[in-house]
Parts: structure tokens; C-alpha cells; sequence
């Protein structure tokens, strides 16, 4: 690939839904599914400009505390979300600390949202439909996004 | 994941079905679902009619979890539905229940401008437009608020921009709400939603969210139009955009909160995103607090956006918006919830509606719109996908009586955006809406795809369910000639 912007993400799918979009996303370890799917939901709302060199980054600190595991999953994705609209951040790279079933502490990795075209906004991770699955194989999640 | 729906669905008539309250244990009431054997086709495809049973059972709910034709799945709540619950019998409210983006509305401004007069200034308009209104993804707009202002427009709403010189107190009085719900309290909004919301007053958004030029193309009710000064011909402005991301960070924060609600009330739902409170708990009181900051927000944007179209048609006619005849024919919010009174089983009751992708269609003589609409009922506006119709209607005492005062919002998507994007050549469907009078700019070719008339329900089947189940009225039909996406 000529571009290669973000680090690979090969472990998400885009699955359907009517109104918004749902993701399926598989990882080895817990922390690896956290990553993957807040790495899979920066790619797919934005895509850096070929054009656009050396562009500001900015790492910001992420911890989030929750009662259940789909808790902190759904808290985790809607803090980054929250956090780059705010700070005008499009994320590209995570560095988990520490994770278990109720903490995450992990560094997000952004860079100036103006160096991004920037074509699909998620407003939020939801609940509904939310899977979260470990297995032999490893770990599964399936959410739903609001587009 | 989608998977035809096997559920129990009874015909009380051409125009309405019934979940029957046994459907599933748990259920408080009965869905009904306004639809024809057509639209009902398309809403069994997915999981829509699941979630109108998993809102019925909402503690308090009254009468039956409502749906309208231009239903279709969402989360927690389906997409085009609406649901009362009585307060003094402990009735909740969910932020799932009004969404994300809180006070995502609709606008339609007339103008005394024709067809015929214009015709080869479209693309002129258009592009203006496109220059001028800040649209797409996290745009910023050019209209700067101070933290203190900021606050201000979360108490004010759309009197914040008409006091700023955005607009006229005539605006405010077609805007539901006069553009400012009551109660509002910028203390309940979090230091992140205001970041969120510095720099997004006077923008459009992306998705779905569009600002259209049109011309109205057939009159359905002439007094009506009389009333409302509409004839053929003439050229209309329509805004679709609601809080951005303050509206987003409202509601996921109160989600987030709402979710150790459900234990702490002993709350059953079948579905987390239908987390809930008591509308009398203090969680309850304080989401209302937030989202009616939330709701202000999306009113005072679409007038600066209103705003920022008059001055573009400025621009390109010479002339000032005044002697164009650029008035407010209405704004109405589509995802809100809202304490309104009802009659149920005789008794008066205060209730808190949600409206989850539905209009507010208060009939005639009702006090809560301008006197001079109070002879047809208060306009609602139904805007279509891109390359069909919108329509301007009006709500009805039938709607009163049945849906609390509620019909459809729109068209109601029938394919996934990946469907679309995958099915439809953005550059082919430029040319053919071309070919058909429609100028489109687009902030990405991505949503041009993605919203393309095949990814959506056709309008007009839709708007035919409902005047005919006498929810609303027809009044008029409008085409479109320019639009602009984000």
C-alpha cells in the first residue's frame, strides 16, 4: 500500500446494520481488543492527507473505571471519541499500561485533526447489540456505532 | 446481523399493527406500528420491531410503544419511535430515548422567490451556500462564542442568536419552544461537552445532516397553503442539523450514569441503551437539565445557520433577505423528550414523551404554536432523501388522541451505509441527480454514497401512511434543486 497511515488493523470487520455501524473485532489478549477496536474506529472515521507532512502530536493520558467489563469497553471507545472532537485529535496509535474486567489505564497517540480528511463522524459507541466474547482462540467484540 | 423478524404482529387496520402485550413477558403495554403492508415489508428486515417491544417495558409507559413508518433499527430505542411514560407513576425518562444527537431538527424557511425567476441561478446558490456554511465532519464555524456565552446559549437557545443580531423574534415564534425549552441548567452540562461545543455554533454536521434548496411542486391543501402563503413554484430553504458534540457528550455521560440506575431502581430492560431513570429521581431531573441545554444548543445552531443562508442569498441576488421574503415557516426537533400533558383513561396526566426520530404534530387550537397556524395545526416538516421529496404537513387532534402528538421524521433508511456505499457509484449518482435539476456539494464523496435516495425508504410512501392514518396532513410537496452535505 502506497499509504499506510495507521499501524495495520487487520483483526476488525464492518458488519450491517441499518442506521449505523456495527463492528466485529478479534484480538489474542483483552488489551489487543481494546487497541484493535479504537484503532478500527480512528481508520474508519478518518484518513490522513497524502499531502499533509509533520503534523503536531499530541499524547494524551486515557483512564477509565468501570463496574462491569462492557462498561469499561463502551466507556473506553466513547472517551476517545469525546477526547479527539474535543481536543481536535484524530488517535493513530494506543499504548495499553494496564487492563482488567474494571481499569484501563493506556496512552492515546494523536495527531491535528486538520492533517485528516475527516468523512465519517461516530458520535458514540452504544450497548445495544454489545458482545464481548473470550475464547480458546482469543477475544471477540461486536458493537454497534452511532453514525 | 440483520435477520427477518418472526415476531407476533397483528392488523388493526390498512395502517396500523399491534405487538400484542404478550408478545413477551416484561412487556407494559403493546407496540402499535404505523405502516402499510409495503413499509412493513422492509421494517420486518431488521430488528426495528424488536426494540419497539423492548421499549414497552419502560416502568410507567402509557398507552403503547409507538412506531411510525419511517421506522428502522437504532439502538435501544428503534428509530421513529415514540414513548410516553406517566410521571406520578414513576415513569422514566432515557437518554436512549432521545439519542445522541439531542434536538436533531428540521428548519423551513420560504421565500418569495419562483422557480421560473431562478432557475439558471442554482448552481450559483448552491455553491454560495457550500462556501458559506460551515458542513462535514467536526467543522468549526466562524461564529466564536466565549465560555460565558457558551453558557448563555445553553439557557437561551435561539433568543441568544436573535439577541446577537442572527435572526428576529418572528423566528422565534415559528421555532418550537421559541427556540429555548424551560428548565435548562448549564450546571448539569460537563466542562467536556462545553469544549465540545465551543466551536460548532452555526455548523451543519456530516451524515445525514443537509441544508436543501427547493421548490414546492404540489399543493395538497389550499387553505392551508393560503394560510401559510405557499403557491407553486416557489422556492424553499430547508436545515436538517441538531447539538454536535455537546449534544453527544450530554448523552453518553448520562447513559454512563443511567446504566447503575437500572439496579439502583430496580429497573427491567431488555436492552442497556434503554437505561433509565424516574423522571422524579434526582438522576432523572438532572438529565432533563442537560438535555434541555443540549436542545437550546441545536436551536440556537440552526439559526445561525439560518442565519448564514439569508446572508448567502444576499450575496448572490444583490437584495436584502427582508424583500426576498426569507420568513421562518416553522423548526421542529425530532430527537427530544419532552413533559406534556395527555388524557389517559379520562384523567389528565402529565407525561414524559420521547421522541426518538418522530415530529411533534399538535393539532389545531393547540396554545403551543404561533396564533397564526392555529386554525391548520402546527407545521411539520418531513425532509426526503436527496434525489426525492420533502413535504410540509400538519399535525392533527387524530394525533392528539393516538400518538401523543406524534407522526415520522423523515424517510427511514432501508439499507446499511456499507450496503449503500458499496452499491452506489458516488460520480454516477452526481451525474443522474443532475440530469434530474439537483445540484449536490458534498463535503465527501464517502456520504454522497452513503445517502444516496436507494439507501432510504421512499418519502412519500412514508408521509402517505401517515395522512392517511390521519397522524397529519398533507399540505404541500417540495423537490429538490440545490443540496449541500456534510
Amino acid at each position: 500500500m502506497a499509504h499506510q497511515f495507521h499501524p495495520p488493523v487487520k483483526n476488525y470487520e464492518i458488519i450491517e446494520h441499518t442506521a449505523d455501524l456495527a463492528l466485529r473485532v478479534n484480538s489474542k489478549d483483552l488489551a489487543g481488543l481494546f487497541r484493535n477496536t479504537a484503532l478500527a474506529l480512528f481508520k474508519i472515521s478518518a484518513k490522513k492527507k497524502p499531502s499533509v507532512k509533520g503534523l503536531k502530536k499530541e499524547t494524551l493520558p486515557v483512564m477509565q473505571k468501570a463496574d462491569t467489563l462492557d462498561e469499561l469497553f463502551i466507556s473506553w471507545l466513547n472517551e476517545l471519541l469525546s477526547l479527539s472532537s474535543a481536543k481536535g485529535l484524530v488517535f493513530t496509535d494506543f499504548r495499553i499500561i494496564r487492563i482488567g474486567e474494571k481499569e484501563i489505564e493506556a496512552f492515546a497517540v494523536g495527531e491535528d485533526a486538520g492533517g485528516f480528511g475527516l468523512d465519517k463522524e461516530i458520535k458514540a459507541a452504544t450497548y445495544h447489540g454489545l458482545k464481548l466474547k473470550n475464547s480458546a482462540e482469543g477475544w471477540q467484540a461486536e458493537v454497534i456505532l452511532d453514525v | 446481523m440483520s435477520e427477518l423478524w418472526q415476531g407476533k404482529l397483528e392488523k388493526i387496520d390498512d395502517y396500523r399493527w399491534r405487538i400484542p402485550k404478550s408478545y413477551r413477558p416484561g412487556m407494559r403495554v403493546p407496540g402499535i406500528i404505523y405502516a402499510d403492508e409495503g413499509l412493513l415489508k422492509d421494517i420486518r428486515q431488521d430488528k426495528a420491531l424488536e426494540q419497539v417491544a423492548n421499549v414497552a417495558f419502560l416502568p410507567g409507559i402509557v398507552g403503547a410503544s409507538l412506531a411510525m413508518p419511517d421506522i428502522h433499527w437504532g439502538y435501544g430505542f428503534a428509530i421513529g419511535g415514540v414513548a410516553a411514560t406517566d410521571i406520578e407513576e414513576g415513569g422514566v425518562v432515557s437518554p436512549g430515548g432521545v439519542g445522541y444527537d439531542i434536538n436533531c431538527g428540521v428548519r423551513l424557511i420560504q421565500t418569495n422567490l419562483r422557480y421560473e425567476d431562478i432557475k439558471d441561478k442554482i448552481e450559483a446558490f448552491t455553491r454560495a451556500l457550500f462556501n458559506d456554511i460551515p458542513a462535514g465532519v467536526g467543522s468549526k464555524g466562524d461564529i466564536r462564542v466565549s465560555p460565558r456565552e457558551e453558557r448563555e446559549i445553553l439557557v437561551k437557545g435561539a433568543g441568544w442568536a436573535v439577541e446577537k443580531g442572527y435572526g428576529t423574534d418572528d423566528d422565534l415564534e415559528c421555532t418550537e419552544e421559541r427556540g429555548a425549552i424551560a428548565g435548562a441548567d448549564p450546571d448539569a452540562v460537563s466542562d467536556r461537552a462545553y469544549e465540545r461545543g465551543k466551536a460548532q455554533a452555526g455548523t451543519l454536521g456530516s451524515g445525514n445532516h443537509f441544508l436543501e434548496i427547493q421548490a414546492i411542486e404540489q399543493l395538497y391543501d389550499r387553505d392551508a397553503c393560503d394560510a401559510l402563503g405557499l403557491d407553486l413554484g416557489q422556492i424553499t430553504v430547508m436545515i436538517h442539523s441538531g447539538s454536535r458534540g455537546l449534544g453527544y457528550q450530554v448523552c453518553d455521560e448520562y447513559v454512563r450514569g443511567m446504566v447503575h440506575c437500572l439496579d439502583k431502581y430496580k429497573i427491567n430492560v431488555p436492552d442497556r441503551q434503554l437505561a433509565c431513570a424516574p423522571v422524579n429521581s434526582a438522576e432523572g431531573r438532572a438529565y432533563l437539565a442537560a438535555m434541555k441545554c443540549a436542545a437550546n444548543y441545536a436551536w440556537a445552531n440552526r439559526q445561525c445557520l439560518m442565519y448564514l443562508v439569508r446572508k448567502s442569498f444576499e450575496r448572490v441576488l444583490g437584495e436584502p433577505w427582508e424583500r426576498m421574503g426569507m420568513r421562518l415557516i416553522y423548526d421542529v426537533a425530532h430527537n427530544i423528550a419532552k413533559l406534556e400533558k395527555y388524557t389517559v383513561g379520562g384523567k389528565e396526566k402529565l407525561l414524559c414523551v420521547h421522541r426518538k426520530g418522530a415530529t411533534r404534530a399538535f393539532g389545531p387550537g393547540h396554545p403551543a404554536f404561533p396564533e397564526r397556524y392555529r386554525k391548520i395545526g402546527q407545521p411539520v416538516i418531513i425532509p426526503g432523501d436527496m434525489g426525492r421529496n420533502s413535504y410540509l404537513l400538519v399535525g392533527t387532534q387524530r394525533a392528539m388522541d393516538e400518538t401523543f402528538g406524534s407522526t415520522c421524521h423523515g424517510a427511514g433508511r432501508v439499507k446499511s451505509r456499507t450496503q449503500a456505499a458499496r452499491s452506489v457509484n458516488a460520480n454516477a449518482l452526481l451525474k443522474e441527480l443532475e440530469s434530474k435539476g439537483i445540484i449536490v456539494k458534498a463535503s465527501g464523496r464517502g456520504t454522497i454514497a452513503e445517502e444516496a435516495p436507494q439507501a432510504y425508504k421512499d418519502v412519500n410512501d412514508v408521509v402517505s401512511v401517515v395522512h392517511n392514518a390521519g397522524i397529519s396532513k398533507r399540505v404541500c410537496r417540495m423537490r429538490p434543486l440545490g443540496v449541500i452535505k456534510g
